[in-house]
């Protein structure tokens, strides 16, 4: 009998994601404790999204099971997920274009308010926490790339999540945003909020997370803190191999 | 839209409702109270279609099916189980609204939108063959005709209330008050917090469904709810022309004209499939002495419609005002 307190808040067990012959996800098991923030990292094609999509419930696994908070989720939608405490932000932002900022948070934070006055009221306040509180009435299609992240994490914060699984949420934002971003995840995390991302800024990983996995060929490969993986010799091998094969 | 509405946007729907309640104290030519009840049947349609397609994102091309269950349920009920159309009116309704559960299931797994317009198209022959192979119950090709009208009733103030042919006041009040349902449910259910989840799901399925919005149950809502309006148009326009062929309750032309109305109107904002519905049954009428050239005349139209004001008619305010700030500041 598992005890649920002391229990993992998300566990993927020996996951397997198949799509026809090609393995996206090969026996894959990690562990989220609640309130601990772990890094996904590992080059392009790694299966680092295609584990984002298995937890929040896009795909369901070939083999394996996902427990969050001790029930097994595998077979749930991603409405369900969320609705469960499971929230996430995209790789390549899709807001509700034709939606203003305020309108787009409304999406996520809708079963929580009784009255749109209220709704209204809340949303724009977790703008706010993202420093969109000048474009409220902005329709998305308006926004920059980073706005569009922030636009993200606004949305998924208003859904009242326990897990959130931010998919790099620093790609594409100008460099002098990111300190700012950095300080807003700090600040969930100080609220209870347990985070995976997916990250590629090294330094955002440092000041961040408290472990790191290193996937490749979707399988873990080397995991602990940051600063170890980034310093493991086969990390570095195949990065410095990328970085041959990048120059032409 | 989720806002309350402004001054100015009341202001214009008062002024719209007085306008058409007080039009037939102005003139009660038959042929004029005709096209303006044609133009609130296919108003009712339009604004129906316009919530699958323009709010939901549904591109379907299959609601004539619905038009035509709704027509031929309602009179076939009333001829053969002798229910009153004021009854019937409603069963057809829901005859429609539980094939377009039915239809809408499939539809869910669909996700490309090209597949969800044959998927839609194809229900529709399907439902127009039927109609017309089922001779013996429908007459088939020959028309379904004898169908009962509404039942006369007496009103406190003005006396005697009966729905003839001649009576085409009558019938105009009646569309009238099912226009002003249909657009009231369609516009309290848009600017509710469902309306909301509905939208996100017309601008992005995986976004919507990441933040808790149950996909199937609202495409189901919104497939059923439009299916529904669309047979009581259906089951009106039956009772009211008391003639019923395949071609014209399911024939794709219909489809065609709806889709037209709401482009030249406006897709996915409340009046344009009004207005659309407006314009283009007033063009077809007043073009209606250019004989073969009238079609050219309508064609031009939408051609002109679709070229300056891609969004619908019901923008054009919004771009005038656009076009003026712009000079503007050009000017300045």
């Amino acid at each position: 009998m598992t005890n649920v307190a002391s229990a993992p808040l998300l566990q993927v067990d020996a996951i397997t994601m198949r799509f026809g012959g090609i393995v996206a996800i090969d026996n894959l098991s990690l562990d989220v404790k609640q309130g601990q923030i772990l890094a996904l990292m590992g080059p392009n094609g790694a299966g680092k999204t295609t584990t984002f999509h298995v937890i929040a419930g896009v795909h369901k696994p070939t083999l394996g099971r996902i427990l969050f908070q001790g029930q097994d989720i595998t077979g749930m939608r991603p409405d369900g997920r969320c609705r469960a405490g499971v929230a996430r932000t995209f790789q390549i932002t899709q807001p509700f274009e034709q939606l203003s900022v305020t309108e787009n948070i409304m999406v996520g934070a809708r079963p929580f308010y009784h009255s749109m006055a209220e709704l209204r009221r809340a949303s724009e306040a977790f703008a706010d926490q993202v420093g969109l509180s000048d474009k409220l009435n902005v329709p998305a299609k308006g926004l920059s790339t980073g706005q569009r992240k922030r636009l993200e994490l606004a949305r998924a914060m208003a859904t009242r999540p326990r897990l959130l699984l931010m998919d790099e949420v620093t790609g594409g934002v100008d460099m002098k945003s990111i300190p700012g971003l950095i300080d807003l995840v700090k600040s969930l995390r100080k609220d209870g909020l347990t985070i995976v991302l997916i990250e590629h800024n090294m330094k955002v990983i440092n000041d961040l997370a408290d472990e790191a996995i290193f996937m490749n060929r979707g399988a873990r490969m080397v995991s602990g803190t940051p600063n170890q993986v980034a310093t493991d010799p086969s990390v570095v091998e195949l990065y410095l191999g990328e970085a041959k094969a990048d120059v032409h | 839209m989720f806002r309350p509405f402004t001054a100015q946007a009341l202001v214009g729907m008062v002024a719209a409702l007085a306008a058409m309640l007080l039009l037939p104290l102005v003139s009660t030519d038959p042929y004029l109270m005709h096209v303006m009840v044609l133009v609130m049947i296919f108003g009712i349609f339009a604004s129906a279609w316009n919530l699958v397609t323009g709010f939901a994102g549904l591109k379907t091309f299959g609601h004539h099916a619905f038009f035509g269950l709704g027509a031929y349920g309602s009179a076939l009920m009333a001829i053969h189980l002798g229910l009153s159309p004021w009854l019937t009116l409603w069963l057809g309704g829901l005859l429609a609204g539980a094939a377009g559960l039915l239809i809408g299931t499939p539809i869910l797994r669909i996700r490309s939108m090209p597949h969800v317009a044959i998927v839609t198209l194809g229900f529709a022959e399907i439902v127009r063959i039927c109609i017309a192979n089922l001779s013996g119950l429908t007459r088939g090709e020959m028309g379904l005709w004898g169908i009962p009208q509404f039942q006369g009733f007496t009103l406190p103030v003005v006396g005697k209330v009966s729905f003839t042919p001649a009576d085409k006041v009558s019938f105009y009040y009646l569309a009238l008050a099912l226009t002003v349902l249909t657009l009231f449910v369609i516009v309290r259910l848009m600017r509710s917090k469902t309306g909301l989840a509905i939208l996100a799901m017309r601008d992005g399925e995986d976004a919507a469904e990441s933040l808790g919005v149950n996909l199937t149950r609202l495409k189901l809502l919104v497939f059923g709810l439009s299916a529904f309006i669309v047979g009581i148009a259906g089951g009106f326009y039956a009772h009211y022309l008391s003639i019923l062929t395949p071609h014209s309750v399911v024939g794709v032309d219909l489809m065609i004209s709806i889709i037209a109305m709401v482009l030249v109107g406006g897709l996915g904002t409340f009046s344009g499939p009004l207005v659309g519905a407006l314009v283009l049954t007033v063009l077809i009428e007043a073009l209606r002495d250019l004989e073969n050239y009238r079609l050219l005349g309508y064609g031009l139209l939408i051609v002109l419609i679709v070229m300056f004001l891609p969004r619908g008619i019901v923008t054009l305010r919004e771009r005038l005002s656009f076009r003026q700030q712009e000079q503007a500041n050009h000017g300045s």
